[in-house]
């Protein structure tokens, strides 16, 4: 035999031949690899895919009702935050029992203003002595608009809005006062019968 | 003393604490706000205009609203006294018996340069009906870049049109976005009448009445 067949003979026999201890190595070896394992799903069925199983129609289903309770939720936040199209933006008139909860001489009337970027909006106006700091606005859950419920006696009231505490504006869609009486004009708001004008 | 004496003093003794506390009550939101040199001066001006039967709120209010745009002392006191004479003249154009929101109304547009004239024709287009609405349109017409003439002829033949308030606050609505969109102020508003008096008058209106709203334009 050729001396290189029997160095490769040695060597296989070698590779073949047993251990000392390799039945215990082997138990360490596999209690290791399940350990790592459940380290890699960080432990919770939840993050593991492979330990969450569930049937096609079961998953179709939830699917559905998931969807459909994000539905209701819209719809219902929508229904709550909606401002009415017959009225003017600026002051939206809340009709029955909040308005009548006040009292007769003042009606509730919801202001709402757009103010991209702004961090705070406030209301002034003669109904709160022009105090830049009564009437907050509540920034709305989506977009930039600013809302302020606010109840007002009948009659004539002068306001504006006051941007991060300097910025003073007019409301762009409601009447503007005539005199720019401090160089800077106010709008106004009409409380009667029929409602905010 | 008749009983209608008694009577009237009896209402007298029992309303004058009311007022009283009033009054309190409007001294210590000045003196809250402005400064010890400046309260008094404006609140001489409140008394005065009280005396004379005038609203004083719209007075207070627009010394508290120099105070919250840190308007100096002389400014501030300078738009108190014309808000009261404001005031004043709206009362002898729009007659005695004017509310104290029109009377508001109608020193804002006395302000902006209307003259009394065009607050007694409108009072006489609607001698019984309030003149908030036409006011507040008359004002944003004006503040808005009408000129005053203009302004005032187009509000006053809306009204003598018999246009309601609803009506007159959309041509108001109508007339602003025209302005926004480019159009000439004035011109913006005679379309907003023509608009109207296409609605309200039975009759279509004149193109004629468009150019010079005013003049034969009584329902």
């Amino acid at each position: 035999m050729h001396d290189d067949d029997r160095w490769d003979d040695a060597i296989r026999e070698a590779y073949q031949r047993p251990m000392a201890g390799e039945e215990y190595a082997r138990e360490r070896a596999i209690a290791r690899l399940g350990r790592e394992r459940a380290r890699d799903g960080h432990g919770g069925w939840w993050l593991n895919p492979d330990a969450l199983r569930i049937r096609p129609l079961l998953a179709v289903a939830s699917l559905i009702a998931v969807l459909a309770i994000g539905a209701w939720g819209g719809a219902w936040w929508m229904a709550s935050h909606r401002v009415p199209e017959h009225l003017p933006r600026h002051a939206e008139l809340t009709d029955g029992p909040t308005a009548a909860a006040v009292n007769d001489d003042s009606l509730t009337v919801t202001f709402m203003f757009r103010a991209p970027g702004a961090s705070r909006v406030c209301l002034v106006g003669d109904f709160n002595d022009w105090d830049p700091n009564a009437t907050p606005l509540r920034r709305a859950a989506l977009g930039d608009a600013w809302t302020a419920r606010v109840p007002l006696r009948r009659g004539l009231h002068a306001y504006a809005f006051v941007i991060d505490g300097s910025d003073w504006a007019t409301d762009p869609l409601a009447p503007l006062a005539p005199a720019a009486t401090f160089g800077r004009r106010n709008s106004v708001v009409v409380v009667g019968e029929g409602g905010a004008l | 003393m008749s009983r209608l004496h008694v009577l009237g003093c009896a209402c007298l003794l029992l309303v004058a604490p009311a007022i009283a506390r009033g009054t309190e009550a409007e001294e210590a939101r000045l003196h809250a706000r402005l400064s010890p040199e400046l309260a008094p001066q404006v609140i001489e001006v409140v008394r005065t205009a009280e005396s004379q039967g005038l609203p004083t709120g719209p007075i207070v209010a627009r010394a508290l609203e120099g105070a919250s745009r840190q308007a100096n002392a002389a400014a501030i006191l300078e738009a108190v006294r014309r808000e009261a004479s404001g005031l004043a003249a709206a009362r002898r154009a729009l007659g005695p018996n004017a509310s104290a929101t029109e009377l508001d109304a109608g020193a804002g547009a006395l302000m902006a340069g209307v003259s009394e004239d065009s607050l007694a024709n409108l009072k006489k287009a609607r001698p019984n009906g309030s003149l908030v609405i036409p006011l507040i349109v008359l004002s944003d017409f004006v503040a808005r870049g009408v000129p005053v003439n203009d302004a005032s002829n187009t509000v006053l033949a809306a009204t003598r049109a018999g246009a309601a308030d609803p009506a007159l606050l959309r041509m108001r609505e109508r007339t602003n976005e025209r302005i926004l969109r480019g159009e000439l102020p004035a011109g913006a508003s005679r379309e907003g009448l023509r608009e109207l008096l296409s609605k309200t008058v039975q009759a279509p209106a004149k193109p004629s009445g468009a150019a010079n709203p005013a003049e034969g334009r009584r329902p």
